[in-house]
């Protein structure tokens, strides 16, 4: 219904405001590509394969792009059990007030801000990590990423627990009925059920530990290198994110060292767009799931 | 609910739109922007609460960032003042066309070499040119190699626009913007260099020497047989090889209250604070 | 016998995992109240932050933040509103999954990123500088998919019976727009606005380059200055995590930053809990 010809000051501002609010992310994305376009121009692919950025000289993106990767993957492969082990618990076992409970607490935990994390991160973790593996220094990808799957489990732990609950309680039924018990069902019936959901939630936790910024960048060290051998996570690196933040101020606006940062900018984006689109439509995109931490008790 | 919500939304959402420029035209307070060197800002911090005390009018704002953020926020007209501990380069010079960079020198200091306290005490008291160098290519990685206790170096870098470190990697590897590829860490400011340092026990890092403390200690450089310490005497007698300029930058001729502020800072109550600061004075 | 093993050593497992992440939450909570509580006290609360933030308060921190997020709130609140009423009750129905999928991806866009292109928009194209409109511009963008949503969510739980009594009286869908669904989501408003303004005050990378400024500023006496905030106070603080005054008032900061989150978290959550529409009690 395209209100043609009741053009309201009500309906006007409607629609602007609509505008506004669908375009922003194009926008962004335009703003990405045509900011990043000289460093494409200038470095070709090797602004993709290239493990050496020094800035005046030569951007190569490949240390952050790994650093990113490395460090969600270590968030996730730590919070995905835990978030699987409490959701099955508060899905499958607790009585609905100890749910709520729980969720109310997740959702409190998620509210913690990234920069309170960092403290904690620079304070408490560093040295923890330091002392257990006696490492010459705190700051690694696997503090970064450990301090990532406490941030990213909230939403892990929420969402999985609602793709849990959201199997039908007749699959539960007619497994007990088979004679499987309470572990079995929950494997053979409930598990399978919600599959779906649970790769939804695991990406839209990827998506959100791969654009936190500030608590990664103050315990990662921030050193453009690629680990030798690149599996070993107990040295110091860089994320994209800790790169924008630590080197954006300094090159707003100008130069190719702007256009490069825009680069891992517009890498970033569509890693974290691509990601977040699949995982949003898996969850559902009209439940909302993916912003508020959340349920809708009543549809009309 | 006759009331025109609409209508009053419309309204907000048009008062939005006319804010932006509006609020870019109007409220010219007297306000002084200024960012940039993390060692000049303790001068700055100090010297501006002081002048805003006898001008109460005018507002003094001060972010730190290191030298680069200084020249590129003047560069792109976000400040008044930019803050550098360092000289401008040619390819910043050559970024910023318009901009009729004006320096005004206001003291000097030096860049330490620092370390831990615990290795300074185990017997490091002194450390070559050469030996810095190889250190930072990562041909040394061993404090027994320089004579100190065996442990693995930790070796921590800085953010490369930071003007620390292109005066020392100036002086270490004849080049500015020299590649450390021993680094196991890099960081920003005085502030964050000087607490990872204080915080291992087997750290080399570089700071301006006002940050040297207890915790964090500088090294004398060895040049030609004779231990140069990095001292206010020896920066002021211009032995200390490691020594630079703390500056201000502005766009052209000094106008208003910039031009007031920098006269401050560069008066005999100004240069007392660049001297309780750890630095030395220029007049 | 193995299959009850298997069972115990689940549950046992899931039981584990749960206590895990439950315990997570007290560790970070009573780290933030043991080493925050502290330096709170009524001068840390009411002074001005004084050398370099080691000693006094976070006073002007404190109303930095609330300024960025109250104008973050004030600007993008109508848009929200605007923006759900439409995707509601005007779109065409097979617009409306992609209209969601664009809010979505809106709120997907990594912080820092908001960073960058709203220093670029709004700070040198629009020449607003570094300044806490600049700021809260950032943070309104960044904010307007969770109230939206929230508003959006409300709208849609609406009962149908008032629609249907809406239209029997023959009003127009502007006039049903007006007298029933605003009327009828502002608990969404509520809700949504709070959710919104606890994470803008958590934000820290959009602004850190565009709208605060470490030291100098008391309160903004145009729109062209920059602020100092909570966020950003604790950033500068952890990074000389050495000196123990410093990081005392980090953590007091964090305390009261965090508090203030919860605090609005809470609300949200109240306010959701004990709504429940006249016609269905």
């Amino acid at each position: 219904m395209w209100p043609l010809g009741r053009w309201r000051p009500g309906v006007a501002f409607f629609i602007s405001s609509f505008l506004i609010s669908i375009s922003a992310t194009g926008i962004i994305f335009i703003f990405l590509i045509v900011e990043s376009f000289p460093i494409f121009q200038h470095e070709g692919l090797g602004f993709l394969s290239g493990s050496e950025w020094y800035p005046g000289e030569v951007y190569g993106a490949l240390p952050m792009i790994y650093g990113t990767g490395i460090v969600t993957f270590i968030a996730v492969s730590f919070a995905l059990p835990l978030a699987l082990g409490s959701a099955v618990i508060t899905s499958e076992v607790l009585s609905r007030p100890t749910r709520l409970v729980i969720k109310m607490m997740m959702e409190l935990l998620a509210g913690i801000p990234g920069v309170v994390y960092g403290l904690l991160g620079i304070t408490l973790l560093t040295t923890a990590v330091k002392n257990t593996f006696n490492l010459i220094d705190g700051n690694s990808f696997f503090t970064a990423g450990i301090l990532l799957s406490i941030m990213i489990l909230p939403t892990v732990m929420t969402l999985s627990e609602d793709a849990l609950r959201s199997v039908p309680k007749e699959y539960r039924d007619q497994a007990l009925a088979l004679g499987l018990n309470r572990s079995e069902t929950i494997f053979h019936a409930v598990l399978p059920g919600a599959i779906k959901g649970i790769a939804g939630a695991v990406l839209l936790g990827i998506g959100r530990a791969m654009g936190e910024t500030i608590s990664v960048m103050l315990v990662i060290g921030s050193l453009d290198r690629i680990p030798q051998p690149f599996y070993n996570i107990f040295t110091t690196g860089q994320t994209i994110t800790s790169k924008l933040g630590r080197e954006g101020a300094e090159a707003l606006g100008v130069g190719y060292h702007w256009n490069a940062l825009a680069g891992l900018g517009l890498i970033l984006f569509l890693a974290v767009m691509g990601i977040t689109f699949i995982g949003n439509s898996i969850v559902g995109p009209l439940s909302g799931r993916g912003i508020n931490t959340k349920r809708k008790q009543k549809k009309r | 609910m006759r009331l025109k919500i609409g209508f009053l939304y419309s309204l907000i959402l048009l008062s939005e739109i006319v804010l932006l420029p509006l609020s870019s035209l109007g409220a010219e307070k007297a306000t002084i922007k200024m960012a940039g060197s993390t060692t000049v800002l303790p001068v700055a911090t100090k010297a501006a609460g002081k002048f805003m005390a006898v001008h109460p009018s005018i507002n003094i704002t001060i972010n730190p960032g290191g030298s680069g953020v200084g020249v590129k926020s003047l560069g792109n007209g976000l400040v008044d003042i930019g803050m550098i501990s360092r000289h401008i380069t040619d390819e910043e010079i050559k970024n910023f066309p318009k901009i009729d960079f004006n320096v005004h020198v206001i003291g000097r200091d030096a860049v330490a070499c620092v370390i831990s306290s615990e290795i300074y005490n185990a017997g490091v008291k002194k450390l070559s040119r050469e030996q810095i160098q190889k250190i930072y290519t990562g041909e040394i990685n061993n404090w027994k190699e320089v004579g100190g206790p065996d442990k693995r170096i930790f070796v921590i870098d800085k953010e490369a626009h930071r003007g620390t470190r292109h005066v020392f990697m100036a002086y270490i590897f004849g080049d500015e913007n020299a590649r450390a590829k021993g680094a196991n860490l890099i960081s920003g400011s005085n502030n964050e260099e000087q607490t990872k340092i204080a915080l291992s026990d087997t750290a080399i890092g570089m700071l301006s020497h006002a940050w040297i403390n207890k915790d964090v200690k500088g090294v004398g450089i060895e040049v030609k047989g004779s231990v140069i310490e990095p001292s206010i005497k020896n920066i002021q007698n211009g032995s200390y090889p490691i020594s630079r300029n703390l500056s201000l930058i502005t766009d052209g001729e000094l106008a208003g209250f910039a031009k007031e502020f920098i006269q401050y800072i560069l008066s005999p109550e100004g240069q007392k604070i660049v001297e309780t600061s750890g630095y030395v004075a220029i007049r | 016998m193995r299959r009850d093993l298997k069972e115990v050593i689940f549950f046992s497992a899931c039981i584990i995992t749960t206590v895990t992440a439950i315990s997570l939450l007290f560790i970070i909570l009573s780290a933030i109240l043991v080493r925050g509580l502290p330096a709170i006290n009524l001068e840390f609360l009411t002074t001005e932050s004084k050398e370099f933030g080691q000693n006094g308060g976070i006073l002007y921190q404190t109303m930095g933040t609330f300024i960025l997020i109250g104008m973050a709130g004030i600007l993008a609140f109508p848009i929200a509103l605007g923006s759900a009423v439409y995707q509601t009750e005007y779109l065409s129905l097979s617009l409306r999954g992609t209209a969601d999928l664009l809010v979505y991806a809106l709120n997907a866009v990594p912080t820092i990123i908001f960073g960058l292109f709203g220093y670029m928009f709004f700070g040198v194209f629009l020449k607003l500088g570094v300044s806490w409109l600049t700021g809260s511009f950032i943070l309104a963008i960044m904010v307007l998919p969770t109230v939206l949503v929230s508003i959006k969510e409300a709208i849609e739980s609406i009962p149908f019976k008032y629609l249907e009594a809406g239209l029997a009286l023959g009003l127009t869908q502007e006039r049903l727009v007006r007298a029933v669904i605003i009327p009828q989501s502002i608990h969404g408003m509520v809700t949504g606005l709070l959710l919104g303004l606890a994470r803008a005050a958590g934000e820290t990378a959009a602004i850190m380059f565009t709208a605060t400024t470490f030291s100098g500023v008391l309160l903004p006496a145009s729109f062209r200055e920059p602020v100092t905030s909570l966020q950003t106070h604790i950033l500068i603080l952890a990074q000389e995590a050495i000196n123990p005054r410093a990081l005392t008032n980090a953590w007091g900061a964090a305390l009261v930053l965090v508090a203030l989150i919860m605090l609005m978290s809470l609300g949200s959550m109240l306010i959701r809990a004990t709504i429940t529409h006249e016609a269905e009690r």
